[in-house]
């Protein structure tokens, strides 16, 4: 039995366990962390083994006649399947503290079982290697996600959450399904291989509609409507797997259609940088926008999807125009990206976590001053900002450094191709200012200054099973960031299997590049070391006071004076108010003796709305007329029956 | 120093050759320099306070009063905030770290730079993005909302810089092929920039000027000697911090200052004399009238209402982006 299989059957069988066990609480979390945390580490060092020793693997089960189940695993999905092993195994043990109610025994021991599901799902989806097989993994992955996301279900804004999500990632399925019947209308297999026979027109059609299907589960702008809602709902440990993980299935199979059809155009790379460049830049204009921390995270991820993206798309279009550096480049970006994003995602929805859990609220305008009391969160989550902003020296200036000098080397191409590269390269920038503005915002107003309510104010962090995994993550975030060299080879060889014709990508002038990354982090910590010594010498013997800040002269300063989250995100909202329209309800102040005021503000996503608008309604109204179909007199419905029989018989 | 364009990889296969792989080597006369420019950042800074004496019919202080309130200000203690926590303390060192070290890949009077290598501009204006986030960090923690109006703005109008820096830096890879600070500003490099780009490069000029003067703080988008806090950006964050902290937070001010003037100077005075004391002379001359020209700017400019500030940055962006396609016409 291959390794790959049997850290599958301890994974799912980690989550079975629990549905004996649930009546002991503890015995049975125990058992569930255990077991599969113990797949997800057998996975991951197997597939660590295969990627490092290029060892690519296949294998296929028969299982009724017409339908083969095939797997295969390259070096593209051992890249996935790392990023898959390594942050599931680092959730599940976070689980063991976050999940600790009592009363709630049976539904934690559910919850064990489909996050097992979605992981060993997760993990099939990237091996999988013909259409069944791909299609089956997938809507096991997206059914064991929608049951994780109304985990606490009694919500009616969960429950509301897990519907949007059904049905968001049934449309994208449908697509998806639509793609792969087009490739097998002309190929007649069910086999991947066959792909690369279809003619163009075909490819562009199943690009396209695998595109929009794999967009929706990714969170490609406009269709990522389900992130904000279930990435909130369901708990956070999971949101972190699906924020960081599960949407990423999505960009593999983007990926792997490309590679499947094996055709070098521009219009697919066009398409994807397109679609990177407006989810980038609306993402974060819409997770500046958020008042709910999980709700910003989860748009947080609609602009790393567009990083991504950007970064493929480039990668894309070199391919296309056969610049092998400005490709290679841009895809090791793009994959780089996953994993980092993979990884500071997933720590900052843990800490996400942990402040929902000692504080029991995610508005971010009712907290304040949590690094003085959770200590461990508040530093790793700075860690994680940091990354997230694309800072030096952290992981996610690595990858989007990877993406710029793609996007240079794309300047020397055509017309067409330079403009889309300048707007690449200048998106990136705003990109990351807004990210900084963006994180700022969280870091300063959750976890600095003064705490804006009794409950953060309260606030301690506890259960080292869930500090651990964040302290774990934030140390890879550093790693990265400062050996850039170490992690590197891993996307490079995960493009090598992409297919683009370059038979062996020399490794070492790309890990060269990125040296200098580690040679100026090492000139960056050793100027700070200098200064560090300096500011300590100059403070020795010096009295050093503590006072209250100064508040300009006013006398009874209070927590609620600070600046809020949203009066610090406004005049930036401001600027991008076409995108991303404000709704206020503030009744003002009237009268002499004025009455008690509020003050909503919430920024709307034009996406949801227009879809609402255009897609929605119309299709409700359409079926609202089909309704005399549906009548509910059982006679009826068996004619149907007879009718749809008789008809297929003249047809097949 | 900059190793030349690539290191020979004739045997890398034909596809890949043309990968650049400058490294990173230093050269004593780039460390003379560089501690030049780090000694002389704050006297230039003085030179503005000069010049809007003069305008304003004083005598002013003296040139060196910046190196007089750095000594004062490294003798006293601090006083912090109880509503501080260590980032509080961090702030100041990241930034003058990061200041510092953006110093470091720059080509001072168009020596060589320190460190060099193919991407550091992206590192380097990345590397300000740190010392901003810290920046506003210091600011955030102090629980004040005069330092967190500050700070909304500072984290707004680089957003813009930012586009406009990278604008600027796609013209200039359009160029010469080279993505690298040492490719574009050391030696007589500006002066084989202005040959092919030729008149669009005025406009690259005021692009860069209008962004010296936002990152920095300057009229007419922030005023940093006003004592209304409601108008301040930068001067408001700081409100706080005290003593060295605080002598820290102005080094690194300075130094950002000399980093932008410094490609501004580069531009105008685009000559290598092949010497380096009389490259020296030149750049530190026409470095001064960068200076002056800040300081003119401030004494006759009134600083724009907050609202207008993001049109006067954008106005930098559209300069850049018209240059890039004036000259891409040019080429093409």
């Amino acid at each position: 039995m291959p390794l790959f299989f049997l850290s599958l059957i301890l994974i799912v069988s980690g989550g079975v366990f629990p549905l004996f066990l649930w009546r002991r609480f503890v015995l049975m979390k125990t058992v569930a962390v255990l077991t599969i945390g113990a797949g997800c580490l057998l996975g991951l060092s197997d597939a660590a083994t295969k990627l490092i020793i290029d060892g690519s693997y296949s294998t296929a089960f028969r299982y009724l006649e017409p339908f083969s189940l095939s797997f295969r695993i390259d070096a593209l999905s051992a890249f996935f399947l790392i990023t898959i092993f390594a942050v599931c195994l680092l959730a599940v043990l976070y689980s063991f503290n976050y999940m600790d109610q009592t009363s709630n025994a049976l539904r934690t021991a559910v919850h064990y079982l489909f996050f097992s599901l979605l992981i060993g799902a997760m993990a099939l989806v990237v091996s999988a290697d013909n259409l069944i097989t791909f299609m089956l993994s997938w809507e096991i992955m997206s059914l064991s996600s929608f049951f994780l996301v109304i985990t606490h279900f009694e919500d009616v804004e969960n429950r509301r959450a897990g519907y949007l999500y059904l049905v968001f990632s049934q449309v994208g399925a449908m697509f998806i399904l639509a793609a792969f019947g087009v490739m097998f209308a002309h190929s007649g297999s069910f086999e991947f291989a066959a792909a690369a026979g279809l003619p163009e027109t075909a490819k562009i059609l199943v690009f396209v509609l695998a595109f929009v299907g794999f967009g929706s589960k990714a969170g490609v702008f406009p269709f990522h409507a389900w992130l904000p809602h279930a990435h909130p709902a369901a708990p956070s440990h999971i949101s972190a797997v699906m924020s960081g993980v599960m949407i990423k299935t999505g960009i593999y199979g983007i990926i792997r259609t490309y590679t499947l059809l094996d055709w070098h155009t521009p219009v697919f790379g066009n398409i994807v940088l397109i679609a990177g460049v407006a989810s980038g830049v609306l993402g974060v204009v819409y997770a500046l926008g958020q008042h709910d921390l999980k709700r910003l995270l989860a748009y947080s991820s609609v602009e790393n999807i567009g990083v991504i993206l950007i970064g493929v798309g480039i990668g894309m279009i070199g391919a296309a125009a056969d610049q092998p550096v400005m490709a290679v480049l841009g895809f090791a970006g793009g994959l780089l990206h996953v994993l980092n994003h993979a990884i500071f995602k997933s720590l900052l929805f843990m800490g996400a976590g942990m402040v929902l859990h000692a504080t029991g609220t995610r508005a971010i305008d009712s907290l304040g001053g949590l690094l003085k009391r959770m200590r461990i969160t508040g530093t790793t989550f700075l860690i994680g900002s940091l990354a997230i902003s694309g800072l030096p020296p952290l992981s996610g200036f690595v990858s989007e450094f990877l993406i710029y000098l793609a996007g240079f080397r794309g300047l020397a191409l055509d017309r067409g191709a330079f403009a889309l590269c300048v707007v690449a390269i200048v998106s990136l920038a705003i990109i990351g200012g807004l990210a900084l503005a963006c994180f700022t915002k969280v870091v300063g107003v959750v976890f600095q200054g003064e705490p804006r309510s009794r409950a953060a104010r309260a606030a301690h962090e506890k259960g080292p099973a869930m500090l651990a995994p964040m302290i774990v993550l934030a140390a890879a975030c550093i790693a990265i960031g400062v050996f850039p060299g170490f992690f590197l080879p891993m996307a490079l060889k995960a493009v090598s299997a992409l297919g683009l014709g370059y038979d062996a990508i020399p490794l070492a002038p790309f890990v060269n590049l990125t040296g200098n990354i580690t040679k100026a982090a090492a000139v960056i910590f050793g100027m700070f070391l200098l200064i560090l010594a300096l500011r300590h010498i100059l403070y020795r013997g010096k009295t050093v006071t503590r006072a209250g800040t100064w508040g300009c002269g006013f006398t009874r300063p209070t927590a609620r004076m600070q600046y809020t989250g949203s009066s610090y995100a406004a005049s930036i909202l401001e600027f991008f108010r076409p995108a991303a329209p404000l709704s206020e309800d503030h009744p003002g102040i009237l009268g002499r003796f004025p009455q008690k005021t509020h003050y909503h503000s919430r920024i709307d996503d034009i996406a949801e709305r227009y879809q609402g608008a255009i897609i929605v309604r119309p299709v409700l109204a359409f079926f609202d007329r089909l309704g005399w179909l549906q009548h509910g007199d059982i006679h009826l419905y068996i004619g149907y029956i007879l009718l749809a029989i008789v008809v297929l018989l003249f047809f097949v | 120093m900059i190793e030349a364009e690539s290191l020979s990889h004739t045997s890398l296969p034909k596809g890949w050759r043309y990968l650049p792989l400058t490294a990173l080597g230093y050269q004593m006369k780039s460390i003379i320099f560089l501690i030049l420019a780090m000694l002389l950042a704050p006297l230039y800074a003085g030179l503005i306070i000069k010049v809007k004496a003069f305008f304003g019919g004083r005598k002013g202080s003296p040139l060196l009063i910046h190196y007089y309130t750095l000594a004062k200000l490294l003798k006293k203690g601090s006083v912090y905030s109880t509503s501080t926590t260590a980032l509080f303390k961090l702030g100041p060192m990241v930034s003058l770290c990061a200041a510092a070290t953006a110093l470091m890949f720059l080509p001072v009077a168009g020596q060589s730079p320190l460190f060099s290598f193919t991407g550091d501009v992206i590192l380097v204006l990345y590397l300000l993005g740190l010392g901003r986030f810290f920046t506003i960090a210091a600011a955030m923690d102090t629980a004040s909302p005069f330092e967190g109006m500050g700070a909304a703005r500072e984290a707004y109008f680089p957003i813009i810089c930012e586009a406009t820096l990278f604008m600027v830096v796609i013209l200039f890879y359009t160029l010469c092929g080279e993505l690298n600070l040492a490719a574009y500003f050391a030696g007589d490099r500006p002066l084989a920039l202005w040959q092919t780009a030729g008149a669009p490069l005025l406009f690259v000029i005021i692009a860069l000027f209008i962004v010296l003067l936002t990152e920095n703080s300057r009229v007419p988008v922030d005023d940093p000697t006003t004592h209304l806090e409601l108008t301040m950006i930068h001067e408001v964050m700081v409100l706080d911090h005290s003593g060295p902290d605080f002598a820290f937070i102005e080094l690194g001010a300075f130094f950002k200052l000399f980093f932008y003037s410094a490609l501004v100077t580069r531009l105008i005075c685009p000559f290598a004399f092949h010497h380096p004391a009389a490259d020296a002379l030149a750049f530190l001359v026409v470095l001064g009238l960068v200076y002056v020209a800040v300081g003119i700017t401030e004494s006759v400019m009134a600083r724009y209402r907050m609202d207008k500030v993001p049109q006067f940055v954008l106005t930098s962006f559209a300069l850049a982006f018209f240059a890039t396609v004036i000259t891409l016409e040019f080429l093409k």
